[in-house]
């Protein structure tokens, strides 16, 4: 480097640090917002009941077909769990007209797979492949959900390998914490059982999937969604011939649980663990609430976000965590609310007592309106970018679906967001965020933690 | 300071609609403007307006490989930082910012750069644009800001790695064992030790030389007007001067030619876990678009031939997954050698050898015989398949990461509208020939997992 050079770079150095003590430049503000119109959907429902909706949206060449089946866990009876999923895997494995491999092939040729996804409340079988086969995928997909087979020859394999899934989560922190979690707020609900017994999952008979199957499916419990660029004209064809005559069913199983709404603590015991895995939370009000919006807005700006309070303050001031957050897990008429971390072993107690702090402050004053409004931005721009991907698209009119909501819910998202004053937040955390109603589970190393959380009461505990 | 001339590659937003409907004999293309800065920052501009939103991603071309040797894991440390303060944004103030404007961001470390995003409402370009420039201009970090987020980041590395079981297989693990190049071959993660030795200087050294705006990419992607873009990137980056960049290391590895087989003990897993890796050739030359077609071929989707033997057949495990720079990226951004791995996980009672004869009877197969016509066009309906995807993968940001890869390493990001022609070209021929040298048993890497006994 030659001296000249030297010189200016200095020059430059010194203006730049200098300008750092002078008053700093405030961000520009940008353009004018561009309205933002949820994608134009087509929906229409067959004899049988099933219901189809349809969404144009996007450039890429691709389309996700998705059938929605209110069925899950939920349906499982106590030694059953898991025969959901199971059955979900077992459906892949051939139809009375397709075996497996052409069924996979068949998916390739088109540029997907078929992917099936059990969930406590739905069952999801979803394809995404190249625009012009649409249609073929529909057809894939409607027989794979009306004509399985699901064959005894491969039952063997499938229970095994979810053996092997459940020794795999049974040796990871978050999973054991979450299970145990569920376990004290959902007691003998569905809700509550997270995992089966090894012995459980061998002694499953190909009956008893069959019967899963018949009890659970069926075209009235079952939304089909499709997004992307696709041929409307042909899709809805394609749809309706593929899913005319499926028996309509049985109606949706409904079962809402009461969880447990009072002070619970439970220790996992890992020895020598280098964190401590932290699930604290309880029952709030569910998405057919009125409230239930405000409550997002609160979750977000107490925990839910990147900026929130409590990721501010155990992360980017102390030090404590990685990726903190606090989150609304909700099922039909169910919801609750947690803070997950991950935190340091020796800072374990430090790290609960920011957690409630951050609680009760928002309890005692509301929020200042700055940063509530900022919240409210944060909320109503991620809200376009859910709706703005083709699977993201799907969740939100399935979410619709699940609990009831109108399009309403969707149309006036945003007003209602900004419509929350920082009286509401602070009351919704009064009533829903109590920090004396909260089951809070902590996976960590017993020795070096408990003298540090002896004031969160008496630990039950168990060995890992 | 010689001044390049600004220039336009290609503008072909029309021909968008009229490809998509193509039965599969032409690319999927996308409008591409490409400029330089006098001050040798890459601009790609990328319109769509599927949705009211712009992606602005900052790309700079220092990834985790080149990092200094006593300081492993730095680059991501150094990542860190850029969220902790410039001069007119103090800590938490980007990330407020963005937030309370309505988007989202993040940032990652590679091996071959880091990469700084925002995700935003698109009349917010300008915030997004002032603020990256911003903190390109220059750091104001203080000693607490660095101990803080070497706390944060020591959490990172425990509850991805040293708290979970099989934290760090394959992805971390695999290129130590594989690789043989100190550049390839270290703990990109960081020694603890190497994170707790870290110090003000080492950071703000560190940004001088390699957060130049000639060390770097911006690309906008979204729905904006490309005009008003340009001229607000030249009022807010062009001051920022250039620095002089360091010759690059060798990162070269030498050939393989003899298998290699480890064992790592994990006192945290219940079953075992088994990895392979095999060196892939060289990025962009006919061989790789080729590997590209075995990856679809071999180990990607239901159909793929190691999914078909080791799941269907053999009921080994319930998934096999893996990939070209499998976990870390994708086929398209890296820049140096690099690895197609695969991993599963199985019971106690199948032993590594067992599997590895069905793995070698599915790659013997690629090796020995010409794979079909039906299977190299069922490769590449999916590769194009998953790469369409990768272009929309996160409203936009995916197609970000392509064009900012391509503008950094080939200095050419149009590469987005014509790779699809490199893996046209791939003749069975050229599979059988590429699968014969790279997926060559000597030319791999074996990594098993042993857990603790029981359970």
């Amino acid at each position: 480097m030659n001296f000249k050079r030297c010189l200016v770079l200095l020059l430059i150095i010194l203006a730049v640090s200098a300008l750092a003590f002078s008053q700093k430049q405030a961000p520009p503000e940008g353009g004018t917002p561009r309205d933002f119109k949820l994608p134009p959907k087509t929906a229409f429902t067959l004899p049988n009941g099933l219901s189809v909706t349809l969404v144009p949206y996007g450039t890429i060449p691709k389309v996700t077909v998705s059938a929605i089946v209110r069925a899950g866990n939920l349906n499982e009876k106590e030694n059953e769990v898991w025969l959901a999923d199971i059955m979900g895997d077992l459906m892949k494995e051939g139809t009375t007209t397709r075996s497996a491999g052409v069924i996979a092939e068949e998916a390739a040729t088109m540029g997907g797979t078929v992917n099936i996804n059990v969930a406590p409340d739905l069952t999801t079988i979803n394809g995404d492949v190249l625009s012009e086969f649409g249609p073929s995928l529909v057809r894939l997909i409607a027989d794979i959900l009306r004509n399985p087979l699901l064959p005894e020859s491969e039952l063997t394999r499938i229970k095994n390998d979810h053996i092997r899934n459940l020794s795999i989560s049974k040796s990871q922190p978050g999973a054991l914490t979450l299970e145990r979690f569920r376990q004290m707020m959902y007691g003998d609900h569905p809700y509550g059982r997270i995992f089966p017994t090894t012995e459980m999952v061998q002694n499953y008979s190909i009956e008893q999937v069959r019967l899963f199957y018949r009890n659970n499916f069926g075209a009235a419990r079952t939304n089909v969604y499709v997004t992307g660029r696709f041929d409307a004209k042909a899709m809805e064809t394609a749809l309706r011939q593929a899913f005319n005559g499926w028996s309509k069913g049985p109606a949706p199983l409904v079962d809402i649980p009461k969880p447990v709404a009072q002070k619970q603590f439970h220790l996992i015991d890992r020895p020598g663990a280098a964190q401590s895995t932290i699930y604290v939370g309880l029952p709030v009000i569910n998405p057919a609430d009125k409230e239930y919006v405000p409550l997002l807005v609160t979750n977000a700006l107490l925990g839910g976000s990147f900026g929130s309070r409590i990721t501010s303050n155990i992360r980017e001031d102390k030090g404590y965590t990685y990726s903190p957050s606090s989150q609304i897990s909700s099922r039909y008429r169910d919801a609750y609310w947690v803070e997950v971390a991950d935190v340091t072993t020796d800072v374990t107690g430090p790290s609960l007592k920011e957690i409630f702090y951050e609680i009760n402050r928002l309890q005692n004053e509301p929020p200042p309106a700055d940063e509530l409004k900022g919240i409210q931005n944060y909320l109503s721009g991620t809200f376009v970018l859910q709706n703005s991907s083709r699977g993201g698209i799907i969740n939100q009119l399935s979410f619709l679906s699940l609990h009831g909501l109108k399009d309403d819910y969707l149309t006036n998202y945003v007003k209602n967001v900004h419509a929350v004053t920082p009286k509401d937040v602070q009351r919704i955390t009064q009533t829903q965020i109590r920090d004396k109603d909260m089951t809070l589970v902590i996976a960590g190393d017993k020795k070096k933690i408990e003298d540090q959380i002896k004031e969160y009461g008496n630990v039950g505990e168990t060995k890992k | 300071m010689r001044i390049p001339n600004l220039f336009v590659t290609s503008l072909a937003l029309c021909l968008v609609t009229a490809l998509a409907w193509g039965q599969g004999g032409n690319n999927f293309t996308m409008p591409v403007e490409y400029h330089k800065l006098p001050n040798g920052l890459k601009v790609v501009l990328s319109t769509d307006s599927s949705s009211p939103t712009v992606v602005i991603a900052v790309y700079y071309n220092i990834g985790f490989r080149i990092e200094p040797k006593d300081r492993t894991g730095f680059a991501h440390l150094f990542e860190h930082m850029m969220f902790q303060g410039s001069n007119n944004l103090g800590k938490m103030e980007f990330i407020q910012l963005v937030q309370r404007n309505g988007g989202v961001l993040n940032g990652s470390t590679r091996f071959d750069f880091t990469n700084y995003f925002e995700i935003l409402p698109s009349h917010k370009l300008e915030t997004a644009l002032w603020a990256e420039a911003d903190r390109m201009r220059g750091l104001a970090i203080t000693q607490e800001n660095l101990t803080n987020q070497q706390g944060v980041v020591k959490n990172e590395v425990k509850v991805n790695v040293i708290n979970q079981p099989y934290g760090g297989f394959p992805w971390l693990d695999m290129p130590q064992y594989a690789n043989t190049n100190w550049y390839n071959a270290h703990n990109f993660y960081g020694d603890l030790e190497h994170l707790d030795a870290a110090t003000l200087e080492d950071v703000q050294g560190f940004f001088k030389t390699y957060y130049a705006p000639n060390n770097a990419a911006l690309v906008v992607v979204g729905d904006f007007n490309p005009k008003e873009a340009l001229a607000l990137i030249q009022k807010y980056f062009s001051p920022i001067p250039s620095a002089p960049q360091p010759a690059k290391p060798d990162l070269g590895e030498p050939r393989q030619d003899k298998e290699k087989r480890f064992t790592k003990k994990d006192t945290l897993a219940f079953r075992p876990g088994l990895g392979f890796a095999y060196h892939v050739p060289e990025r962009n030359t006919p061989e790789y678009y080729a590997m590209g077609l075995l990856d679809q071929i071999l180990v990607q989707g239901d159909d793929s031939r190691l999914h078909q033997i080791l799941v269907k057949r053999k009921g080994y495990t319930a998934g096999v997954g893996g990939g070209i720079n499998y976990l870390l990226g994708t086929m398209y951004n890296y820049n140096g050698p690099m690895l197609w791995m695969a991993s599963l996980f199985h019971d106690n009672t199948v032993k590594p050898d067992e599997i590895m004869a069905a793995v070698d009877e599915a790659i013997e197969e690629v090796r020995t015989k010409p794979v079909d016509r039906a299977t190299l066009d069922r490769a590449m309906v999916k590769l194009r398949s998953s790469f369409y995807n990768n272009l929309g993968g996160l409203f936009g940001f995916g197609r970000a990461d392509l064009l900012a890869c391509f503008a950094l390493f080939d200095d050419n990001p149009s590469r987005i509208n014509t790779i699809e022609d490199g893996f046209r070209k791939v003749t069975p021929e050229l599979i059988l020939k590429t699968a014969q040298e790279y997926l060559r048993p000597t030319n791999r890497t074996v990594l098993t997992i042993e857990p603790k006994s029981g359970s």
